[in-house]
């Protein structure tokens, strides 16, 4: 070890703590971007791993029935690899010992094992075998919420007859990564679950003998890259078998979902640790080129010496990079941590046969290389004034610093009421520009980090609030399988423990705005309806008109429709007459593309009086009464689904506001290291360039304390205003960040209550107050009399 | 490689030499047309008040400034038309610099002081054997703040010594030390000198110093008014201020 880097080793260990605030700071960048980046590694390679193992499908397409005679056919459309016929229903699930009716998605496998397209993970027990025909294959996160498995029976309603499975294996597919009930936002698999038939059994209950109502396939690698033009064909082929729906990879929710997840990381952690590393970097300039500063004619000894200005520009710059370097392993070994915590939560929302936390080394190295860039840029100005100071300059002494009057001063009225102490500190806070600014910075992306936390946090709250509070405010619901008549309604309202209960009314659709088209559904409501309130962007409740459509922003934007115009609707089933119709209303929905109507009116429109294919409920909490309704509902086989709402909306804010605790923690954190370890630099920074200034107010009778307030008054100064200046850049990411996931199934709201603003102004206050009491500490344990003495 | 030479010759000349600072919005001339030739293995005393332009001729001997006009000679070589890279190699090679205030690396040890010259040079002596040599073979790992101001200063020429140059420049050696530290440090640097055979080039305000040396160059105003030879200087013991 040369003499100079013996004197860096001892130089980095007397400005231990201020070097500390630095390398922490670093230190969070670093994590989050090798944190962020190995969670995006580890799930984009499962992800690719397991859709080649399952052979996932690139395209899904939903009917009516049609033969598969027919559908055989479409493998000779042009950019079609393979395809496969199944069956898909959804029914009522009886577990034995659960109460509550719970939902299932019936699928049908071939008989016999073999490779598909949406092939299987079978986890536990086998496939089907030859022994049985109501043999049942269950997705294993249901299974095992339910503590069922191999050799046991499940009850299911199959075309409305009841019907004992048993169950053969439990399994997982890549098309149900993020597996999504109906109506809800996270994967509930206490209520929700896949059921896979066997071909030929789903045939025979279904009464589907050579028939299909869904086709997944491939295409072609040439295909791939423009999905929707080979689904337009298919659609026109299939059109005479009525096309419900169809989806490319990107659009079907799984993917969808988990894509975004990772797109959504890959942006955030590019974004998070560019703004701490950027923090670290302009706290660092400040550091060394103070260190450089005060090193002068050590810098010009070692030039007279006969040292080159590269060997000690190189030294200065080591001082960084020892910065640098420290502050990339921690944060090397924070971002593998964060990794594996955040796999860990992943595997909570995310099915993979195999999701884990690898080491990366490549992306490690790119995190220290990171560090280090940024630590070279920090440190840049201060080893740059030693390499341009020449050794005679540097051996006379410094022009004095400037003084006079800062600008603050021409307000007369204003400066003459101030006290000595606040002339100081204003005049301090204007004139060392730099450091300043770095710490108006820093305060301003602590603050922007703060805002953004507890926005997410907020929307997330506003997004459950909104969908379940707000618009659907039913406590159950049920869709039948078919369309109904009043009746219906009356059937439901007799039933044991419902209070109140309103019709819907689901027609699936295509809209069309002239070239602009989509395939959809329109929802019709009782006029007044209590149960599905539809809300504009200020969540206040519209009124669905007699006539006409209350279309959802999304969609609206997607067909690029305003109020008042008028778009052609064909509804998929029945008579599929096209009809001109009128946009009355935009209502704002955070889940899916929804569009209401007055049932009545579009019943009329599919050529009935009154038709509805769903009931939404409030019922008797009382556990003895939902008991009852529990078990007529399991007995009624006409149900497709039913919907216990309190239920979903519990878990779902469970969930999703536990994992929002914690990554708002992790924000608050980050965003404390980066307020305290810029203030705590400052203010010592600023100790130490007034050691004689604090010598003599000491001997003119001022307490440490006194001392110490002069230097807390220019922190909050500091970091009020970058707080309030963040604010606004905080927002801006929040927006960001909204629109990053924003999706025609999901939009993310933003929304701020004073609770955001205030929190971060207290907690930004918090931070810089717990740097002080360091600070305050350093100035007790100042040797002032020495200051005194010491020659500059 | 710096081409050496015989004894006796001029080792450093100044030809017409000038230096103007610019202060803000004044000009200050610190050093006027000045002339003068240094030769091996002599000890040249310049004297003058403060402001005389002397500190601005020993950087410019030592490479540290640059001239405003006028030129500078090593030798042969004009150190006026070094690049930057040959004059810091002149600097590490040829010269070496005890500065008044000794400018030692605080959080290095005597030893460590020296060892950031010895580094450097491509032909340094030993670095206890140099610490031997101004007595303070006793406190090597002394870090300067728990060092005297003499013992500092001794330090200091212990590492202009190590790199083994044939010159030292030294400015105000003993300004900031006491009469018994500074005549023990003069008495070093006429030691040297005798034993080594060193060039050395001395500045100072005192003139009670001048005795010790071999010539006394008097400086005012930045023009050099008085060149002087000793014929037999004095030994530093016998001198008073």
């Amino acid at each position: 070890m040369s003499v100079l880097d013996r004197k860096l080793a001892r130089e980095l260990v007397a400005a231990r703590w201020l070097i500390l605030a630095i390398i922490l700071i670093i230190g969070v960048g670093v994590t989050c971007y090798v944190g962020m980046g190995s969670a995006y590694l580890n799930l984009t390679e499962a992800k690719a791993r397991y859709y080649r193992r399952c052979r996932m499908a690139d395209f899904w397409v939903e009917l009516k029935k049609v033969p598969v005679a027919e559908l055989d056919r479409l493998a000779d459309l042009p950019g079609v690899a393979e395809i496969r016929p199944r069956i898909q229903f959804y029914s009522t699930v009886d577990v034995e010992g659960v109460e509550e009716p719970l939902n299932g998605l019936i699928l049908s496998l071939p008989d016999r094992r073999r490779p598909i397209v949406n092939g299987v993970v079978i986890r536990r027990g086998s496939y089907f075998t030859g022994r049985r025909q109501n043999e049942v294959i269950l997705n294993d996160a249901f299974a095992r919420r339910h503590r069922l498995g191999p050799g046991q029976w499940v009850r299911l309603v199959l075309n409305n007859r009841r019907q004992e499975l048993f169950i053969v294996g439990t399994a997982i597919s890549s098309e149900f990564v993020y597996l999504l009930g109906p109506g809800s936002i996270v994967p509930d698999p206490e209520h929700f679950g896949v059921f896979y038939l066997k071909q030929s059994f789903a045939q025979e209950v279904f009464d589907f003998e050579g028939a299909a109502n869904q086709v997944v396939g491939r295409l072609s690698p040439h295909a791939r890259r423009r999905p929707r033009e080979v689904l337009r064909r298919i659609e026109d082929r299939l059109a005479p078998y009525g096309v419900l729906h169809t989806a490319p990879l990107s659009d079907q929710p799984s993917n969808k979902y988990l894509s975004q997840e990772i797109a959504g990381l890959r942006s955030f952690g590019m974004i998070m640790p560019m703004i701490f590393l950027a923090v670290a970097a302009l706290v660092l300039n400040v550091l060394l080129t103070r260190l450089a500063e005060q090193q002068r004619i050590v810098v010009g000894t070692l030039k007279a010496l006969g040292y080159a200005d590269s060997q000690v520009f190189g030294h200065f710059l080591k001082f960084g990079l020892a910065v640098g370097l420290a502050g990339g392993v921690l944060g090397c070994a924070g971002g593998y941590g964060t990794a594996e915590g955040m796999t860990y939560v992943y595997r909570f929302f995310f099915e993979f046969p195999r999701l884990e936390n690898r080491f990366h080394s490549a992306l490690q190295l790119s995190g220290l290389a990171i560090s280090l860039l940024f630590a070279v840029l920090g440190s840049l100005r201060g080893a740059w004034s030693v390499l341009k100071l020449r050794p005679a300059e540097a051996m006379r002494p410094r022009p004095p610093k400037r003084g006079g009057r800062v600008f603050l001063e021409r307000a007369r009225w204003f400066w003459n009421r101030l006290s000595a102490d606040w002339r100081m500190v204003l005049r301090d806070v204007v004139r060392s520009r730099v450091r300043t600014a770095a710490g108006v910075f820093a305060a301003m992306m602590g603050a922007s980090v703060l805002v953004c936390g507890f926005m997410m946090m907020e929307a997330t709250a506003y997004l459950v609030d909104f969908q379940f509070q707000w618009l659907l405010r039913s406590d159950l619901d049920v869709a039948f399988r078919h369309k109904r008549g009043e009746a219906a309604l009356w059937e439901m309202r007799r039933m044991p423990g419902v209070d109140w209960a309103e019709p819907t009314l689901h027609v699936p659709c295509t809209f069309r705005h002239g070239p602009y088209e989509k395939k959809g559904a329109i929802t019709g409501l009782a006029p007044g309806a209590r149960l599905t309130v539809p809300r504009d962007r200020d969540a206040n409740p519209i009124r669905v008109p007699p006539a006409g459509l209350a279309m959802s922003r999304t969609l609206a934007e997607i067909l690029h429709l305003r109020r008042g115009d008028l778009l052609t609707i064909q509804p998929i089933e029945g008579l599929r007459r096209t009809r001109q119709v009128q946009v009355v209303q935009i209502a704002d929905s955070y889940l899916g593309t929804i569009v209401y109507a007055d049932i009545r009116w579009l019943s009329r429109l599919v050529g009935e009086e009154l038709a509805l294919t769903g009931v939404q409920t409030v019922i008797d909490p009382r556990p003895e009464k939902r008991r009852l309704l529990y078990r007529e509902l399991k007995e009624l086989p006409s149900l497709e689904a039913v919907t216990t709402r309190d239920d979903m909306v519990q878990s779902l804010k469970e969930t999703l506001v536990a994992t929002m605790w914690i990554f708002t923690g992790v924000f608050v954190a980050f965003a404390g290291i980066v307020f305290f370890g810029s203030v705590l630099n400052a203010s010592l920074i600023s100790l130490a360039e007034r050691r004689r200034e604090v010598a003599t107010l000491r001997v003119l009778g001022y307490g440490p304390w006194r001392i110490g307030s002069l230097l807390l008054r220019e922190s909050l100064i500091v970091t009020m205003i970058g707080t309030v200046l963040g604010m606004p850049v905080g927002y801006l990411y929040a927006e960001l960040a909204a629109a990053a996931y924003e999706s025609e199934m999901f939009r993310f709201p933003v929304v701020s209550s004073a609770g955001t603003w205030i929190w971060t102004l207290v907690l930004a206050v918090l931070f810089a107050l717990a740097a002080y009491l360091v600070v305050q500490r350093n100035v007790h344990r100042m040797d002032w009399l020495e200051a005194l003495q010491a020659k500059e | 490689m710096i081409e050496q030479r015989a004894a006796g010759g001029p080792i450093l000349r100044l030809e017409r030499v000038s230096k103007v600072f610019q202060m803000g919005e004044v000009a200050v001339e610190a050093v006027r047309d000045v002339s003068l030739e240094i030769y091996e293995g002599e000890m040249l005393v310049m004297v003058g008040p403060s402001g005389s332009g002397k500190t601005t001729i020993l950087n410019i001997l030592g490479g540290l400034d640059t001239v405003t006009s006028g030129r500078v000679w090593y030798r042969d070589q004009e150190l006026t038309t070094f690049s930057p890279s040959e004059l810091t190699r002149y600097r590490r090679e040829t010269v070496g610099f005890v500065f008044q205030f000794y400018n030692l690396v605080p959080n290095l040890s005597a030893r460590e002081n020296v060892m950031v010259a010895t580094e450097l040079s491509p032909r340094p002596m030993d670095v206890d054997e140099s610490l031997q040599l101004v007595g303070l073979q006793e406190r090597l790992d002394h870090f300067p703040s728990q060092l005297s101001g003499g013992e500092q200063q001794r330090v200091a020429v212990a590492r202009a010594l190590a790199k083994n140059p044939e010159i030292l420049l030294c400015d105000e050696p003993t300004g900031a030390l006491d009469y018994v530290t500074g005549k023990r440090v003069l008495r070093l640097l006429v030691d040297l000198k005798g034993q080594l055979g060193k060039t050395i080039v001395l500045i100072t305000h005192n003139g009670a110093i001048a005795p010790v040396a071999d010539r006394v160059v008097r400086l005012r105003s930045g023009q050099v008014v008085e060149v002087r030879t000793n014929p037999e200087p004095g030994a530093p013991e016998e001198i008073v201020w």
